[in-house]
């Protein structure tokens, strides 16, 4: 029975030592960050149960040592029972001590250390390393962790079953590590299974797991260390072995699990919980409802929802089958047999020409000396002024530069040519329409295209990407392609503003001179009209004044005729009374002639204080009325 | 017993499928399907669906995505052949048409590798087709002058002579993706952009001011018309008026003497409307009153 734990101990870790290189041989070639992590436990696994080998075999040559020593007392009697030295006697117990005092703790020394520096240096590696990993060589990986995961699996139960049985404390390591390596392996080639069907994340998620695993390990060896220095030394007490990890234990056997739940639950509520009926179910049943889970999981990859707005393609073994799959509940074989694509096509998607969206551009106002973009493109667009000869002889570029913002917004139409002829359709319709853009512009010129030629510019710009994609097979509609913005760049933006300022200063000037013209010739109508009006009064004066001049010296004649000798003087003292009231008379009566006078008829500039007029008083204003009443009147003139 | 036909079961189930995954293999729609005997070609499998083959490392199968791949190269400084300094990059379409050759060409079929190599022969050809074309077979509003899609054809056609032959890959397409100046070139043409703009500015106010002048200058004229004709008009109607008036001055020679008085003494009242001042002497009537003789009873004719 020894010699087949013996075996068992070689088989061990002969097999771990295998899956460990083989792992990490196919975890670099694959490049797998999971499979790199599942090689180094393994490797772990591998020295560990080689040093539970050497120490069974210590065991197995002390068991055989005291055998012998037991035969030879036997035969030889009671005679010399002291007459021979312990030391001599049993030297191999005394190795076995030896190597469990110094090379165990040792070794658990080094494990704690290679583990918890394996697990810092790999967590900084992982972080750096670019570890992508190949699709190709999934299908070889996985089918190598899973196999040599199976192996494990399988000897791991039967060296747990046998350490477990025979209470083979030395076994019990070694098949922890088998089942744990067993169910990493299985791990990783799931992880390599969902990178074939598309989730490669997973691979470094499930190294992270591991090596969390790892330096739990290593905590753990930490702890079994410092508390085997505080162990009591009871003489007969089989210490623990230092390198066995109940971390381990537990994951590589989850029924021991149970075994620990139920001795707490038992220890808790006072009776053997773990013998009852639904505490066993629990334990027995688990595994096969695992299973059916599993086996459910697997079927509900037969049913699949098609949302609205999308349709999907079915394809069995990679071929394309049946037709497209429209919005609803679709049933087909369970995954990998049948493999379902699907794609947005009744959702509008758009791709931008000649600019790069801002993550956040709402609200703002968009004007041609501001970048309104997170990246925008100077596009040549050609000029209609021929170059003209530059100071070295050459002709200088018939070219100007225009910035533009196109958002292409499309549907796809054709499922089949959209999945299966281009690697990435929507890239390639994003350069088609690059293209035909560029083209359009290169032969226009830039003030049509800004101008008059916008809107036939965006038709035929819809009309050339949807030609050429319809030639390429890309398998698309394009429902708008939107000038929305075509202007020149920013740098010149200005001085295109300052032609609309000017276009301004001209229409305001010309308002002003046309202001000044109607202004102008109304006034002069005005003008003309008075000048034609005043004639027409002149002449209407003249006459109608001449009319009544003859009217009046008629009957002055008659009345002349009736006073020749007095009418003339009354006509004059009439007309002289009224003539000179208002005039400055200086009347000279002297009577001689020879007198002179010198008289001063210069008027005043500027009046003077003895000119300022002082209002008289309400006396003086009386005394002054008398007075004036008092006066003689002057004679009328006749 | 009944738990260890189950594990057996299960062993088995995971066995055989193992052995399934190791001796087949799926190939995609998209994909082709090279199958390497002890990593010699053996054979190529192009229809998709479940393929058999023998286990690693015996076989080894390489897939490669049978769509066509998007490429674009480097916006690439290069010169036309009258000597403009272009900006040029090309995008094309490129599918693996024989995978043997492709795997060969590329370490098990690389395509960052084969890009990368793609770039280097483009770029190579692209410029000498380039420079063999005048800048306005790429930027002109005159259709027979602009040669785009010729050039374009012509890189396509370089590319992918070299590209089969060499590396089992097929061109589709090419197209020129984006067109520009360097940057030096770049900011004369803005420079010339703004000055024609400027000229353009110029224009229009010298327009706006000779538009104005003229209006100006037509009101005016107009203004003097007007005011010509009114006047001509304001003088024959004065004429006509004076002609008219003319008429009544025979009643005067009834009485010339009287009608003469009469005048004067309305041309003394008229004359003696503004500030006057007048010197008299005890002459004159009727200030001969204050000499102090006797009134005049005779009627006197003022002189």
């Amino acid at each position: 029975m020894e010699k087949n734990n013996l075996r068992i101990g070689l088989v061990n870790w002969l097999i771990l030592l295998a899956a460990a290189a083989v792992t990490f041989v196919v975890a670099r070639y694959v490049k797998s960050a999971s499979g790199l992590v599942a090689g180094i436990l393994l490797a772990v696994g591998f020295l560990v149960a080689l040093v539970a080998f050497f120490q069974m075999r210590l065991e197995e040559r002390e068991r055989l040592e005291k055998l012998e020593f037991d035969e030879l007392n036997r035969q030889k009697g009671s005679t010399n029972l002291f007459s021979t030295d312990e030391a001599d006697t049993f030297a191999a117990r005394q190795s076995r001590e030896m190597f469990e005092k110094y090379f165990v703790r040792v070794f658990a020394v080094l494990l704690c250390a290679g583990t918890g520096f394996g697990t810092w240096w790999l967590w900084s590696y992982l972080g750096t390393a670019v570890l992508d990993v190949s699709e190709e060589r999934s299908t070889i990986a996985m089918t190598t962790t899973g196999l040599f995961g199976l192996i494990l699996f399988l000897i791991g139960k039967y060296t747990s079953g046998l350490a477990r049985l025979d209470d083979q404390r030395l076994l019990r390591p070694c098949g922890s590590y088998m089942l744990f390596g067993a169910y990493v392996s299985f791990l990783v080639a799931a992880a390599l299974a969902l990178n074939l069907i598309g989730y490669p994340r997973y691979d470094l998620d499930l190294a992270r797991v591991l090596l969390v695993l790892l330096g739990l390990v290593s905590a753990e060896t930490l702890l079994t260390l410092v508390a085997e220095i505080y162990r009591p030394r009871v003489k007969g007490k089989v210490a623990r072995i230092l390198y066995d990890s109940r971390l381990v234990g537990i994951v590589g056997q989850p029924e021991s699990l149970f075994r620990t739940a139920g001795q707490a639950l038992d220890y808790q509520f006072g009776f053997k919980v773990s013998e009852t009926w639904f505490y066993q179910t629990v334990r027995e049943k688990i595994g096969q409802w695992a299973a059916i889970w599993v086996l459910v999981l697997i079927a509900s990859t037969s049913v699949v929802f098609i949302e609205p707005g999308e349709q999907a393609v079915l394809e069995r073994f990679g071929a394309r089958t049946g037709g497209l799959l429209e919005p609803g509940v679709h049933f087909k074989a369970p995954w990998p047999v049948d493999d379902v694509y699907r794609f947005k096509t009744r959702e509008v998607q758009t791709l931008n020409v000649g600019f790069v969206p801002k993550d956040d551009d709402h609200g703002k106002t968009i004007l041609w000396n501001v970048a309104h973009y997170k990246e925008e493109f100077n596009l040549l667009v050609a000029s209609r002024e021929s170059g003209t000869t530059n100071v070295t002889g050459g002709v200088s570029v018939p070219v100007s530069l225009l910035t533009v913002s196109i958002p292409v917004q499309y549907q796809i139409r054709d499922v089949d040519k959209f999945a299966y002829a281009y690697a990435n359709s929507g890239e390639m319709l994003e350069k088609v329409a690059t293209r035909e853009v560029i083209r359009y512009l290169v032969g226009v010129d830039l003030n049509e295209v800004m101008s008059t030629g916008r809107e036939e510019a965006a038709k035929n710009l819809l009309s050339t990407i949807q030609k050429r994609s319809d030639e390429l097979g890309l398998g698309v509609e394009i429902l708008f392609v939107g000038l929305q913005d075509i202007h020149p760049p920013t740098k010149v933006a200005e001085a295109y503003q300052g032609v609309i300022g000017a276009r301004q200063e001209v229409e305001a000037r010309v308002l002003i001179a046309k202001g000044y013209a109607i202004r102008t010739v109304l006034m002069a109508e005005a003008e003309a009209q008075q000048k034609i009006n005043d004639a027409e009064a002149f002449a209407a004066q003249r006459v109608t004044g001449a009319a009544a001049t003859a009217a009046k010296f008629t009957n002055q004649i008659q009345a002349f005729n009736a006073s020749p000798s007095v009418y003339p003087m009354r006509a004059y003292l009439q007309t002289f009374a009224k003539a000179i009231g208002p005039a400055r008379k200086y009347i000279v009566t002297t009577t001689n002639s020879s007198e002179v006078f010198q008289i001063n008829l210069e008027d005043k500039i500027r009046e003077d204080l003895g000119d300022v007029y002082i209002p008289a008083t309400r006396d003086e204003q009386r005394a002054q009325q008398l007075k004036q009443q008092q006066q003689p009147q002057m004679p009328k003139a006749p | 017993m009944n738990k260890n036909r189950l594990a057996l079961t299960v062993g088995l189930l995971l066995i055989v499928l193992f052995a399934l995954m190791l001796f087949t293999f799926q190939v995609r729609q998209t994909e082709v399907a090279l199958v390497t005997t002890f990593g010699k070609p053996s054979r190529t499998e192009t229809e998709p669906g479940l393929k058999w083959k023998l286990p690693w490392p015996i076989q080894r199968v390489l897939k490669f995505d049978n769509r066509v791949q998007n490429f674009e190269g480097k916006f690439e400084e290069t010169q036309t052949r009258d000597g403009y300094n272009l900006l040029i990059s090309v995008y094309a379409g490129w599918k693996i048409k024989e995978p043997t050759t492709f795997r060969n060409a590329f370490a098990d079929g690389a395509t960052a590798r084969a890009t990368q190599t793609f770039e280097e022969r483009l770029r190579s050809e692209k410029n000498a087709v380039v420079g063999r074309h005048p800048f306005s077979h790429f930027v002109s509003t005159d259709p027979k002058e602009m040669k785009f899609a010729e050039i374009e054809k012509e890189i396509e056609e370089a590319v992918k002579k070299s590209l089969l032959d060499s590396y089992g890959v097929e061109i589709s397409f090419l197209g020129i993706k984006r067109l520009g100046l360097p940057e030096s070139v770049t900011q004369k043409v803005l420079e010339r952009m703004k000055e024609e703009r400027q000229r353009f500015v110029a224009k229009l106010q010298a327009e706006g001011l000779s538009e104005a002048q003229k209006i100006g200058s037509g009101a005016d004229l107009e203004r003097t018309k007007l005011l010509t004709a009114a006047e001509a008009k304001a003088s024959a109607i004065r004429g006509q008026a004076e002609s008219d008036a003319a008429k009544y001055l025979e009643v005067f020679e009834k009485n010339p003497e009287l009608a003469l008085l009469l005048q004067k003494l309305s041309a003394l009242e008229a004359s003696l409307k503004d500030r006057s001042t007048l010197i008299f002497d005890t002459r004159t009537p009727p200030f001969d009153l204050l000499e102090g003789s006797k009134v005049k009873t005779s009627p006197a004719t003022p002189k």
